[in-house]
């Protein structure tokens, strides 16, 4: 059952705490997403499930099985990671790329198979794809190279998926093509996402649980609607909103502009 | 060239140039053995030197031969002939430190190699310095001999040294049986990584003087005078006799050349005539260059006597 | 689906021809002019079950079967292991200009050869000492590089490998200048030489390059998966450190091992894996085999150009890879900024 508990997890950078007993759980075909302002510790949250940062306490477990103590090969085969900033190796076409999503499943002597090669064009059908597979990568446009980056973590064939703000310089048009893909890959096929998101509204609109994490910890959580309240945002981020309700009864996050406000903190002549 | 035409030619050379110097060392030095201040070589030594300090094996050698050993108070660290020589304090020929040399308050100071500020530093503190080089022919070895004797107000014991020298020199050479056909050639091996000399070179000449052909000669397009050759180069000059002069430096030996790759059908290496030298003999142009003329002439004419 | 990241057979046998032509050159060509078919004739003759007269006399043939050809046979050895370790270094550590030397196996195996040299030792003793020197300054910039606990990134270990050789270097200098008379031999062996070489340096050599190429080959898929960094690779179950020591362990070994027999041949670590990356793309599957071969076909003919340019006399052999790899970097920096790289 795909599956990813955080249970107590805290990391410390040279003695600086980055995240302080975070607790979350995503189930099954759910889609979990974690906002809060900038240095919140997103980013270093999405690592430290991935294995790629250490923990100082806690545990991360997917499918019931804890993270760190597994080897890499067999974390992979859990859990797949799409970053921010992916590297974009230069002279590979996008075919290429995906196909380094089955790497978890080739042995480490090993070649990749007929198989291997099915299941890469597979998972760059499923995302539309396939018309610019033999591409080079570094000649793709941002939209078409999320898709791309998308298709390499659904070849892992992982029951678990990490994505670390997705629609970051995307127009809403890819934006909302990437989530859209996303959403109707966990209701069919059950696999758990946990998505970094800056970008409230879209969150808001995709996931079914919402988590703020502000300097580390955990201070809302729950459905949408409960945690997009104008006041806790006002709270720990200092921004100024109001909440509508979208034509599906989804919270729209809507930032206000106090010209008051904005007059008084003028400097004064 | 015979060989016959070889030692002539080399016998002819010596004794022109013998006249000549002879001539040029009568004029600057005043008579007597014991008039100091003199000139020497352009150095200008104040009185008899007591505290001589010898940075050159070869000139070390000579100082001995001319009886003089005590009055050396330091030498290099090459100088190890004679066994007295090994004894004196050290210093390094190669990183001379004016200062260290100085320090044995020497009034006469001898260098076969001066970097450039060695000889002038020493000037400065009014240390008569004079610094040698490698001689091109057995005549300027003579010479340098000779200059030794002068700096020391030994001209008389150089002079005979020189004699006793040329003497025996010439008995070697005049046992070199005349040869019809090819002279025999040689290879003489200053290293493992195969430099060699070329007769151009002082041990060169010395060994012309026994009508010996050396095989570099066309190896050395520059002139340089120290080729390296390659063992094919050798192989297919194929040279009648093979000189070891890296004996001591690099342990080669006769054995350990016949175990080179391809070396041992070399017709020199087949017949035993693979000679192992002294490193130290064969480069210094000392009085023992007459061991080496007779280690050479015992190899290649051993029914002479 | 086309794969670019695969090695085209073509290439492969392109590589192979270019290998052979090199080979016959460097048995056909040398100081001492021999007639070609009988020196193809007497190396024929030496292969198991054939047994005829080449017409070459006995110094004639040394020539041929006991300098020539293990001097090619080394020379494509130390070519190939040099080429490939090379190229593998600049995949692990993703850097243009990684070459086998990184992690100090030059400055060590310097020292190693230096240490013997200035105490006049014998000189079997020269490439023992050089291939532990190499080893000894490779592991201790793998420790420093590994120090402190911080990330283990590759820039660090990069770092830590100039600091060893510095360190290793001035050691090296040291020692020379306080037995100067030495100089000639030592410089000598640090600029590389082929020369004295026959079949027992081949047979010692052998082993390590045939173990080391392999490592290296086996590792070619992996490299590849690199090439999206060390964490996307750790994401993909990649260990990028268990990768990055077998390699550069692999490496190395090959590299101390060139080193110690043949000295230190420069720059053939970059040009031959930067000129197959130009032909042939960015895929270590096609790079590795393709340097190997290349490697040695290239230092084959090096060394046919230190032998025959000067001849008799030679030229070392790290001088003429010199002289090819100065401008060699121009052309890599320009191409890199055109970004083939």
């Amino acid at each position: 059952m795909s599956r990813i508990e955080v249970r107590g997890l805290t990391v410390a950078y040279n003695g600086r705490p980055v995240l302080e007993e975070v607790d979350l759980t995503v189930g099954p075909g759910e889609m979990v997403a974690v906002i809060g302002p900038n240095g919140a510790g997103k980013t270093t949250l999405l690592r430290a499930i991935a294995g790629t940062v250490r923990a100082r306490a806690g545990e991360v477990l997917v499918e019931g099985r804890p993270i760190p103590d597994l080897a890499r090969r067999d974390a992979a085969r859990l859990l797949a990671m799409v970053p921010q900033d992916p590297v974009i190796p230069r002279g590979m076409t996008a075919f290429e790329y995906v196909l380094l999503g089955r790497t978890p499943h080739i042995g480490y002597w090993g070649a990749e198979t007929a198989g291997d090669h099915l299941r890469a064009g597979e998972a760059l059908e499923r995302l539309g794809a396939s018309s610019f597979a033999d591409r080079l990568m570094e000649r793709l446009s941002g939209g078409e190279r999320q898709r791309i980056v998308l298709a390499r973590a659904l070849a892992q064939d992982a029951g678990a998926l990490l994505l670390d703000e997705p629609t970051t310089g995307l127009d809403i048009g890819h934006q909302q093509t990437v989530l859209g893909l996303v959403d109707g890959l966990r209701r069919e096929r059950g696999i758990a996402v946990l998505g970094a998101f800056h970008d409230l509204t879209l969150a808001g609109q995709y996931s079914d649980r919402m988590v703020l994490l502000v300097e580390g910890r955990v201070e809302a959580e729950g459905p949408p609607h409960r945690v997009l309240q104008p006041a806790t945002l006002a709270r720990f981020s200092g921004a100024r909103v109001v909440v509508l309700e979208g034509p599906g009864g989804e919270p729209l996050v809507v930032p206000v502009r106090d010209q008051t406000a904005d007059e008084m903190s003028r400097p004064s002549p | 060239m015979s060989r016959k035409a070889i030692v002539a030619a080399a016998l002819a050379a010596t004794l022109m140039a013998a006249s000549c110097s002879e001539g040029a060392a009568e004029a600057p030095t005043p008579s007597g053995t014991a008039s100091f201040p003199r000139d020497v070589a352009g150095v200008t030594v104040p009185q008899r030197p007591e505290r001589v300090v010898s940075a050159s094996a070869t000139h070390t050698e000579i100082i001995y031969a001319l009886g003089a050993g005590d009055r050396v108070v330091a030498t290099d660290l090459f100088s190890n002939y004679p066994a007295e020589a090994g004894t004196t304090p050290k210093i390094d020929a190669f990183n001379i430190n004016v200062e260290a040399v100085a320090s044995f308050d020497p009034d006469l100071v001898i260098l076969a190699f001066d970097p450039g500020d060695v000889a002038p530093g020493l000037a400065s503190l009014g240390i008569p310095t004079i610094v040698f080089f490698v001689p091109a022919t057995l005549e300027d070895a003579y010479g340098e001999m000779t200059t030794v004797g002068e700096a020391l107000g030994l001209e008389d014991e150089a002079a005979r040294l020189v004699a006793q020298i040329r003497q025996d020199i010439e008995e070697i050479v005049s046992g070199v049986p005349p040869g019809e056909g090819d002279p025999p050639t040689y290879y003489h091996e200053l290293g493992t990584d195969l430099y060699t000399v070329t007769s151009g070179t002082f041990i060169g000449t010395v060994y012309a003087l026994l009508g010996l052909r050396n095989i570099a000669d066309e190896a050395d397009a520059g002139g340089f005078g120290y080729p390296q050759l390659s063992p094919e180069f050798i192989l297919a000059a194929d040279p009648d006799f093979i000189f070891l002069a890296d004996t001591v430096c690099c342990g080669e030996s006769a054995l350990t050349v016949s175990g080179r790759p391809g070396w041992r059908e070399l017709s020199a290496v087949r017949e035993g005539r693979v000679i192992e030298l002294d490193d130290d003999i064969a480069s210094r142009w000392g009085p023992r260059i007459v061991e080496f003329l007779e280690t050479v002439g015992s190899a290649v004419y051993p029914t002479v006597p | 689906m086309t794969a670019a990241f695969r090695l085209r057979p073509s290439a492969l046998l392109g590589a192979l021809a270019f290998l052979m032509a090199a080979v016959m050159a460097g048995l056909l060509v040398g100081p001492v002019a021999l007639p070609p078919g009988k020196v193809l004739a007497e190396v024929a003759s030496r292969l198991p079950f054939l047994s005829f007269d080449s017409g070459l006399d006995a110094r004639q043939a040394a020539i041929v079967w006991e300098i020539r050809l293990p001097r090619v046979l080394l020379g494509a050895l130390v070519g190939a292991g040099l080429a490939v370790s090379g190229a593998a270094y600049q995949g692990v550590f993703r850097n243009p200009l990684a070459d086998p030397y990184l992690l100090g196996v030059a400055a060590g195996a310097g020292l190693g050869a230096t240490m013997v040299i200035v105490s006049g030792g014998a000189t079997a003793a020269i490439p023992v000492a050089a291939f532990l020197g190499g080893l000894v300054a490779a592991a201790a910039a793998y420790a420093l590089g590994s120090l402190g606990g911080g990330p283990r990134s590759g820039a660090t270990l990069i770092l830590a490998g100039v600091a060893v050789a510095a360190f290793f270097t001035a050691a090296q200098t040291f020692l020379q200048q306080k037995h100067a008379e030495t100089v000639r031999q030592v410089f000598a062996w640090i600029l590389g030489r082929l020369s004295t070489s026959g079949w027992s340096e081949v047979a010692i050599l052998t082993p390590y390059v045939a173990v080391g190429v392999t490592v290296i080959l086996m590792h070619r898929r992996l490299l590849d998966v690199l090439s999206v960094g060390e964490e996307e690779a750790g994401t993909l179950g990649v260990d990028p450190t268990r990768v990055r020591m077998a390699v550069v362990a692999a490496a190395t070994l090959t590299t101390a091992a060139a080193v110690a027999m043949s000295g230190l041949i420069g720059f053939v670590g970059i040009i031959v894996p930067h000129t197959v990356r130009l032909l042939v793309g960015v895929s270590y599957r096609a790079i590795l085999p393709l340097s190997v071969v290349a490697g040695a076909a290239f230092l084959v003919l090096a060394d046919l150009t230190a032998r025959t340019v000067l001849s008799p006399a030679e030229i070392p052999i790290g001088v003429v890879t010199a002289f090819l790899g100065a401008p060699f970097f121009a052309l890599v920096l320009r191409t890199s900024k055109r970004g083939v790289w």
